[in-house]
């Protein structure tokens, strides 16, 4: 056990020893005397002026009989146990300020929270629901110390709020979840068994964090942010429990002082004004319940709905009274109004997300040692915030892969006649009714006809295809195209690209490529500004209706007669400008025997495109577009499989949407096996 | 009192649901159910159901509700009674029964809507009393007599819990 470590502990002891005499009338307190004798002794050892002096105060106080302190035992009592609270008080500020070199507790307690500010909202959102699970798993850790799910689950909990504390500059939070961190690891490794003292400096450790989270989260509205100091005694507590001297990084005493320095007084208050422009935002904030929320916003999409039956009423239309119709249209404004508020209640912009990429660029390019400079635009751009979580995944993946594959090295780029540092562009737009997100370096680019040869020779295409460019640049979201191979062949910029699509079409949105080679490379993301909502394509099949989400949709015609022909007698194929596509029949897919067509009508054919291959999808009518709000089918049928809930149509009645994604992987899953 | 013996899940044994006091009494081919007016929400005209593909036949589809969907079953189909056409008597009867995760709403499909009944302790019976193992009664907590006619007193939470939130779409998968 380190001094440190020691020196509390006896400081504690003498809190034991205090209280044990509280309800009693002993003779007097010179155990407690002694005791504080020792740690007088003690902290002179460690030169630690001010503790030695309060703990002799202490010492001499408690060999002062009642009487002769002049009043009552009670009133000694008091007096003793200020001293000993000053004598831990003095003792941890101490240590700390020994142990991070920093003179002044003033300094010891602030923060490096300058450019963060604006992720502060999500830190303390996110370090909550990872601290939620930390507990539980610790709780769950302690009924079966020998599992070891608990252990990885709490690891990365800590290692998740390490990550974020470090973005947000909040270096006491980092420090502390990296010595957990170090702790977990090394139960991870087998060299530390998990015990109750383990866990209870675990559990002591996520409620310093979330002390701190709670700090952040007041100081938030526009107060200033007055964070708990440095856990200087759990932190040596820690380390002495794990054997480990504090390791070079954790601590990190000499960026701790680097870094406050490096920020002049200029750029402070120039940092101010900035900073207080969204704390005034939020001064007039409420905490809501998310699923409140989703109800509200529920809600008004059925008033919506409602609102324009009545408009339309037949009946109300065939009446002509000026001021009916005046304030029919009032209701119509004022109800597009309210929507527009309350989906704009569960948007947030998508700046902070932006703003962790970032430290992503800065990290990767420090680590590959190439120079890039991250642009962005149109942060204050608004989408759903479930979109934005879930967005986070794909945009580093596309980061990484533009910084390790896309930018050139500082050499390779000055050979090249461009700047030495590569330039990376985030950017937000809305278009249509939807966001638009721009992922573009200016690096080399994308060879069109290695992609094509590699496809070819993974057999991927065949070798006499004629592809157009697009359709080329497409191959890179095919699975199994990207290997690591592929990387360092090509000019490399598959790793993953199908994952990243398929999360983006889990979003209901869509990813497009452009490349020149030897100028770089831009991916666009193109994603609804709501998950609540979809626009839906209302077809119809025998007697039911059905809604498929239009973004799949890609044309939809009749087709000539003819066009539909059969291989084998059973597999239905159509003829689309000289490719044949192959043609699945709704009914025939949502096992509706008895709705099949009958009509006399050619059905229409629908184009869909999943996963970069096409089906044609054959419907009686297509009866029209319209936004719908998804529900659920209720708990009691849960999740039934092709399909991804209902909807209250126009005329009231429901409508159920069809997950072609599972509709049409079942049907190949089927033909396959 | 009556004993129960079929039934499974802390749900139903709090349920209370042959305790005595009021009940919604149904026709569905011919034979008379109560179930307690307390698990009952509300009661509707047939309206348009709107059939959910790739889920089993009992199912008839989902209605709006208010701005809810809400799944809708044919109890006739459920119990296995001979069908009947629906005509203007046939009603949904929206029943909110306790499942695994809560109570949750679910319209029923019965042949017509009798009275709201006062049944005393004394005027119900247990299967097992009467039945001597000839009937297998599953969903059924027991009869009551009235007015010298049989009703049967319907377990609504067991007849839906064994295509329970254990997914009844899956069950077709």
């Amino acid at each position: 056990m380190s001094q440190e470590a020691e020196l509390l502990r006896a400081i504690d002891s003498i809190v034991v020893e205090l209280l044990a005499r509280r309800d009693r009338d002993p003779e007097d307190f010179s155990p407690v005397s002694g005791l504080a004798h020792q740690a007088a002794g003690r902290a002179r050892e460690m030169r630690l002026a001010r503790t030695e002096a309060q703990a002799d105060a202490l010492a001499v106080l408690a060999r002062q009989q009642p009487d002769s302190f002049g009043q009552s035992l009670g009133n000694l009592y008091q007096a003793l146990e200020q001293s000993v609270n000053e004598l831990q008080l003095t003792a941890e500020t101490e240590i700390e300020q020994r142990l991070t070199g920093i003179e002044t507790p003033e300094a010891a307690a602030r923060e490096d929270l300058d450019a963060a500010a604006g992720m502060l909202p999500d830190f303390v959102s996110e370090a909550r629901e990872h601290l939620e699970v930390i507990e539980l798993q610790l709780l769950a850790l302690e009924e079966a110390p020998r599992e070891r799910e608990p252990v990885h689950a709490i690891f990365r909990g800590f290692h998740t709020i390490k990550g974020l504390a470090g973005i947000c500059g909040l270096e006491s939070a980092r420090e502390l979840a990296h010595t957990v961190e170090t702790l977990l690891d090394r139960v991870r490794g087998g060299t530390l068994a998990v015990t109750p003292n383990l866990i209870e400096l675990a559990l002591e450790g996520s409620d310093y964090l979330r002390g701190l989270v709670d700090a952040v989260e007041e100081s938030l509205p526009g107060g200033t942010l007055a964070l708990p100091r440095r856990p200087a005694a759990l932190l040596t507590r820690l380390q002495a429990f794990s054997g480990d001297e504090p390791d070079e990084d954790s601590p990190a005493a000499s960026t701790r002082v680097a870094e406050p320095a490096a920020e002049t007084p200029a750029e402070a208050s120039e940092a101010a004004p900035e900073s207080a422009a969204p704390r005034q935002q939020g001064a007039a904030s409420v905490k809501v319940d998310t699923a409140k929320l989703d109800q509200l916003v529920d809600m008004v999409g059925e008033l919506v709905i409602s609102q324009t039956l009545v408009r339309l009423d037949p009946a109300l239309q065939a009446v002509s009274e000026p001021r009916l119709a005046r304030n029919v249209a009032q209701l119509a404004r004022i109800t597009s109004e309210l929507q527009k508020t309350a989906m704009s209640l569960r948007v947030v912009p998508i700046g902070p997300a932006f703003q962790r990429m970032a430290r992503l660029v800065r990290d990767l390019t420090l680590k590959c040692g190439k120079q890039a400079r991250l642009e962005m635009e149109g942060e204050d751009a608004e989408l759903d915030r479930t979109i934005v979580e879930r967005l986070m995944d794909p945009l580093m993946h596309m980061i990484r892969n533009a910084i390790d594959h896309g930018l050139e090295t500082v050499e390779e780029r000055v050979a090249a006649g461009k700047s030495p540092a590569g330039r990376l562009l985030l950017k937000a737009f809305h278009q249509s009714g939807h966001i638009v997100i721009e992922v573009s370096d200016d690096g080399r680019g994308i060879n069109h006809q290695k992609i094509l040869n590699r496809a070819i020779s993974r057999g991927l295409v065949a070798s006499d295809s004629q592809l157009t460019t697009a359709e080329i640049l497409d191959l890179i979201f095919l699975p199994g195209f990207s290997t690591a191979e592929a990387v360092t062949d090509i000019s490399g910029r598959g790793v993953g690209m199908d994952v990243v699509r398929k999360q983006i079409h889990a979003l209901r949105g869509r990813v497009e490529i452009r490349s020149v080679e030897g100028q770089g490379t831009t991916f666009l993301l193109r994603l609804p500004l709501t998950l609540a909502i979809i626009e839906g394509l209302v077809v119809r099949v025998g007697q039911e209706r059905y809604i498929m989400p239009l973004y799949a949709v890609h044309e939809i015609f009749r087709p000539d007669q003819g066009a539909l022909s059969t291989i084998e007698g059973r597999h239905e194929v159509a003829l689309v400008r000289d490719s044949v596509v192959p043609v699945l029949r709704l009914a025939r897919l949502l096992k509706r025997r008895n709705s099949e067509s009958h009509d006399d009508a050619l059905p229409v054919l629908i184009m869909v495109e999943l996963q970069s291959k096409r089906y044609g999808l054959v419907v009686d009518e297509v009866c029209g577009k319209q936004e719908v709000v998804i529900k659920s089918l209720g708990t009691w049928l849960g999740h039934v499989p092709g399909l991804s809930g209902g909807a209250i149509l126009g005329d009231g009645s429901v409508g159920i949407i069809v997950d072609l994604e599972s509709l049409i992987g079942a049907e190949v899953h089927a033909a396959t096996h | 009192m009556v004993t129960l013996t079929e039934r499974s899940g802390p749900a139903s044994a709090s349920s209370g649901a042959t305790a005595p006091g009021k009940f919604l009494t149904f026709c569905l081919g011919g034979e008379d159910f109560a179930v307690p007016v307390s698990k009952i929400k509300e009661i509707i005209g047939l309206q348009e159901v709107t059939p959910v593909p790739q889920t089993p036949d009992f199912v008839r589809g989902v209605i709006n509700l208010r701005g809810k969907v809400v799944p809708v079953i044919d109890l006739r189909r459920k119990l296995s009674i001979p069908g009947a056409a629906d005509n203007e008597r046939t009603c949904v009867v929206v029943m909110q029964p306790e499942g695994r995760q809560g109570t949750y709403s679910i319209g029923v499909v019965v042949d017509a809507v009798s009275e709201v009944l006062q049944i005393q302790g004394s005027e119900m019976e247990d299967t097992n009393s009467f039945s001597h193992g000839l009937i297998r009664a599953t969903y059924i907590h027991g009869v009551a007599k009235i007015r010298g006619k049989v009703k049967i007193l319907l377990d609504i939470d067991s007849v839906l819990s064994d295509s329970d939130q254990a997914n009844v779409g899956e069950l077709m998968a």
